[in-house]
């Protein structure tokens, strides 16, 4: 039973995942005839295009192309950027790593964040504090993250000089160690951490805020109470663990919307990930990077959305028992 | 005690990370620094084509003949003096003796020819060059003799493509270099500077080549700086990050000059921004579709001196591009002069012009004659902003004369697939005007002359206008190497072409640029003097010599901003943490008593 109701989500997931790969193929196809984007030249001669479309294989017919390219994606063969010449899986790889930094350090700062001012609200709800701490929130949340992004920079980088406005490195600085380079990046970390946290922060305290509030008022919190056991360890202990389960799914699930905003963000702050290289992707009409980073956001929102699945599998009993 | 450790650690951390940050930022180099939004895509002039890689291969290498910053004109590059032939179709270039490469090697006339015979023509831009030369010779390795079809005055002044090593390219097959082949680092050249480091997505390093044949250049390295976005650009020149901005953005130009310590400049382009007419012939174009009104040329003049081109200047490009005066931009030094057909406003001129040409005003003022009506579409691009609003502040001024405008706002590639229809093999154009633009040639004005050729049709002409008086003067200025000479001829084609008015060229487009007074020094405005850039923008290395530190500012450095910063947030987080323990900390003893009590 329970092993058959993993195994529905994990086919649901694959079964996404072979749409995305089909929806990829096409959807930089039914843009017309891609030659003469492909060559970024849109006044080339007869030859040049014949010969380009040959280089890229679009003069195969449809099924044909769609065979290479399935069988290039399996071995991840993106193909070669149009600009850099270089080849997509290098692109993606080089800045993957950037992404999951930026993504990871502000999910979690967001996540512990959210979660003790979500406590702090909650345990002293009506109170200055929970106002103040819900209209802060839920400010940032309504706040759109380039508008975020550009506050920062104007506050902390420009009228207070104190970070750098953005790139992951002093540009043209020589480290005399990995650990001043760590440094470096650290410093030029800040401002993107920032507003990705100031992001997803509302979103995390909201729900923890109302899910304490709902644990709150449960017998067994009263119960707890009525034994002698003091206020903070019944929250600490009791009402905490209890209220976290929502947002455990909603990291996994809000994967999505960070994969949108640091698009954003990243552009905002030059910061070298998956969003800059999507911008620029876009700019350039790269197509072959394009659709790499398109893959890669999709595969990351399917996965993020199985692990959430199987998260709450493990967490919930009362989904094992349905 | 457990609570204390864990501050003074989180200090510890604090103060070795703020250390290292600010420590590893010092240098003593002297670094000039340009940001730029993109990067270049490879730097193979074999396969690039963008603006990023020019303005790296511009210091990298040394033409044969260069670009004087003073007024662009044929100067000494890799060759020293040359003679052109009575029959004026060989010139014999005698090179510099002693010049090296930036490895060491000597740079002879193997390399010229490597360069005109297997660089030039296998390369996606610089094959029109040498498309008239039909042998390189080298009788020795100081001497190269070039011989062309017929006289082509581009060999010296407008052979614009770039002498590249041979003993380096010339290992590499062909058909490598113009597939996915890199040039290897550091890319050997001739130039004041060559790249020793490209770190895609970050930085191009130049260093000095010690092998320079010339002034020493007073900076140690250039260094082109990604960024990304054309704000993060501008940013980083506000905050001194970096000295120069090689191509601000229209919208930006006016805030960054009111900004302390930096200067903005706007120097006339060889580019423009034309309102081209579709004037295909039935010969010509059987399957065109257009407006035959398009074709009269009365209309045309008239539409001109009803276009107000100050005006756009001042509207769709905020008063930072040029007024157009005819084809050829105020930055060919050279060749430009005013034409006598200049076409200042008068809207009263005009409604004369097709009174008496019998246009009668119709339905809402529009004229028409016979069946023709003055009514005409106008594409402009919806990546340009600036070229959607001249649309349409033509189709506002040309209203009270009684020509109304269309705009049509498409995409770049449905305009170029406007312009270039084809039917059974020949062209056939469907629409009636457009507004793009053209860019030339540093010095030669060949290129944006022969746009109007009657043998660019089915290649670059986009007007389709064809006129054999032009097509001869043509012919007969690209063959004349007196300079003086070929700028009357070329003044005779601009005539002929502001009276026929394929193109009414509305605004000559700017280079805008900015930079850091407070961090340079010897900045001089040059190609051409007194009025151009300040980097004589991918045209030569000259002013890249010529430039220097500011003696206040001098070192290199930079980028230190953010140290401090740091040092305070993790001064602030340790100030937390320890406000944290000890809150903790008293509520536990203060819980625990609670407890005890309450157990009782």
């Amino acid at each position: 039973m329970r092993l058959r109701w993993l195994g529905a989500k994990a086919l649901g997931a694959l079964v996404t995942l072979v749409f995305v790969l089909v929806f990829n193929f096409f959807l930089f196809r039914v843009m017309g005839d891609p030659t003469a984007q492909l060559a970024r030249l849109p006044r080339a001669g007869p030859e040049e295009i014949v010969k380009l479309r040959a280089y890229y294989g679009l003069d195969k017919p449809l099924l044909g192309q769609f065979a290479d390219y399935a069988q290039d994606t399996a071995r991840f063969d993106f193909g070669i950027s149009q600009r850099s010449r270089r080849n997509v899986s290098t692109e993606l790889g080089d800045a993957i790593p950037w992404t999951l930094l930026l993504i990871g350090t502000g999910t979690l700062t967001a996540t512990l964040l959210g979660t003790w001012l979500g406590v702090i609200a909650a345990t002293r709800r009506g109170t200055a504090a929970d106002d103040g701490l819900l209209g802060f929130s839920l400010f940032t949340y309504a706040a759109p993250e380039y508008w975020i992004g550009i506050i920062l920079i104007l506050l902390f980088a420009v009228a207070l000089p104190l970070f750098p406005a953005g790139q992951q490195l002093t540009p043209g600085a020589d480290f005399s160690s990995g650990f001043a380079k760590a440094a470096d990046v650290a410093e030029h970390m800040v401002l993107p951490v920032a507003a990705l946290t100031l992001m997803l922060l509302g979103q995390y305290f909201v729900i923890m805020r109302s899910s304490m509030v709902d644990v709150l008022t449960e017998d067994f919190v009263t119960v707890k109470r009525a034994t002698g056991m003091p206020w903070n360890r019944v929250v600490r202990r009791h009402a905490v663990p209890n209220a976290l389960l929502p947002l455990v799914t909603l990291a996994a699930l809000q994967f999505g919307a960070v994969a949108g905003g640091v698009i954003t963000i990243e552009t905002i702050f030059s910061w070298p990930g998956l969003g800059e290289l999507t911008y620029n992707a876009i700019n350039d009409k790269d197509f072959p990077v394009l659709q790499g980073t398109f893959l890669v956001f999709s595969v990351a929102v399917i996965v993020a959305n199985l692990i959430a699945d199987a998260l709450y599998f493990v967490l919930d009993p009362r989904v094992q028992s349905a | 005690m457990r609570a204390r450790g864990v501050v003074a650690l989180v200090l510890a951390i604090a103060c070795a990370l703020a250390a290292a940050g600010t420590a590893s930022a010092q240098g003593a180099k002297k670094v000039l620094r340009l940001g730029q939004p993109q990067e270049p895509q490879t730097l193979s002039p074999f396969i690039d084509q963008d603006e990023e890689d020019f303005r790296v291969w511009s210091i990298n290498y040394k033409l044969l003949v260069d670009f004087s910053p003073k007024d662009l004109g044929p100067v000494p590059g890799l060759a020293k003096s040359w003679t052109i032939s009575p029959d004026k179709k060989t010139v014999t270039f005698k090179l510099f003796d002693g010049a090296k490469w930036s490895d060491g090697q000597p740079i002879t006339s193997k390399d010229v020819k490597y360069s005109l015979e297997t660089f030039a023509p296998n390369s996606l831009l610089f094959g029109s060059y040498v498309e008239n030369v039909s042998a390189v010779e080298t009788p020795d390795p100081m001497t190269v003799i070039i011989k062309t079809k017929r006289p082509d005055a581009r060999i010296v002044g407008g052979l614009f493509a770039y002498i590249l090593p041979e003993h380096i390219w010339g290992k590499v097959p062909v058909k490598k270099l113009t597939g996915s082949y890199k040039p290897p680092v550091p890319i050997v050249g001739s130039g004041p500077f060559v790249v020793t480091q490209f770190q895609h997505g970050r930085i191009i390093r130049m260093s000095r080549n010690r092998y320079f044949r010339g002034p020493k250049p007073k900076f140690d390295e250039v260094q082109w700086i990604k960024y990304g976005t054309n704000d993060a650009v501008e940013r980083a020149l506000s905050l001194g990050e970096i000295d120069i901005i090689p191509e601000v953005q229209e919208a930006a130009y006016a805030r960054l000059g009111k900004t302390k310590n930096i200067k903005a400049i706007s120097s006339a382009s060889p580019s423009f921004t034309q309102l081209a007419f579709n004037l295909c012939s039935k010969q010509n174009c059987p399957d065109a579709k257009f407006n035959p009104a398009v074709q009269d040329r009365t209309v045309r003049q008239a539409i001109a001196y009803a276009v107000d081109r100050k005006r756009i200047n001042q509207i769709a490009s905020r008063g930072t591009a040029f007024e157009g005066h005819g084809l050829l931009p105020q930055f060919y030094k050279s060749f430009y002069s005013v034409p006598a057909d200049d076409y200042p406003l008068d809207a009263a001129k005009a409604n004369q012009m097709l009174d008496a040409a019998g246009w009668k005003r119709g339905d809402g003022g529009v004229r028409a004659k016979g069946g023709d009506k003055l009514s005409f579409d106008l594409f402009v691009r919806s990546e340009s902003p600036q070229t959607v609003q001249a649309a349409r502040l033509v189709s506002e001024m040309t209203k009270p004369i009684g020509v109304d405008f269309k705009v049509q706002i498409v995409s770049t590639d449905k305009l170029t697939e406007i312009t270039t229809r084809k039917v059974k093999g020949k062209i056939a154009p469907d629409f009636d005007t457009f507004i793009w633009g053209w860019g030339g040639d540093p010095y030669d004005p060949g290129l944006l002359l022969n746009l109007l050729t009657t043998k660019a049709i089915g290649e670059s002409s986009d007007a389709f206008y064809s006129n054999p008086e032009y097509d001869r003067l043509y012919d007969e200025q690209s063959g004349e190497f007196d300079q003086a000479k070929r700028k009357q001829i070329v003044s005779r084609m601009i005539a002929i072409s502001q009276r026929d008015l394929p193109y009414l060229v509305l605004t000559v487009d700017p280079t805008l640029q900015a930079y850091r007074t407070d961090k340079l020094s010897g900045v001089t405005r040059s190609c051409p003097q007194p009025t151009g850039d300040i980097t004589c923008d991918q045209v030569t290395g000259a002013t890249f010599v010529s430039m220097g530190p500011a003696t206040k500012a001098a070192g290199g450095g930079g980028g230190d901003s953010g140290g401090s910063g740091l040092m305070i947030v993790l001064i602030v987080l340790a100030a937390l943490i320890v406000i944290g323990v000890v809150l903790v900390l008293v509520r536990r003893r203060r819980a625990g008593r609670e407890a005890i009590e309450l157990e009782r």
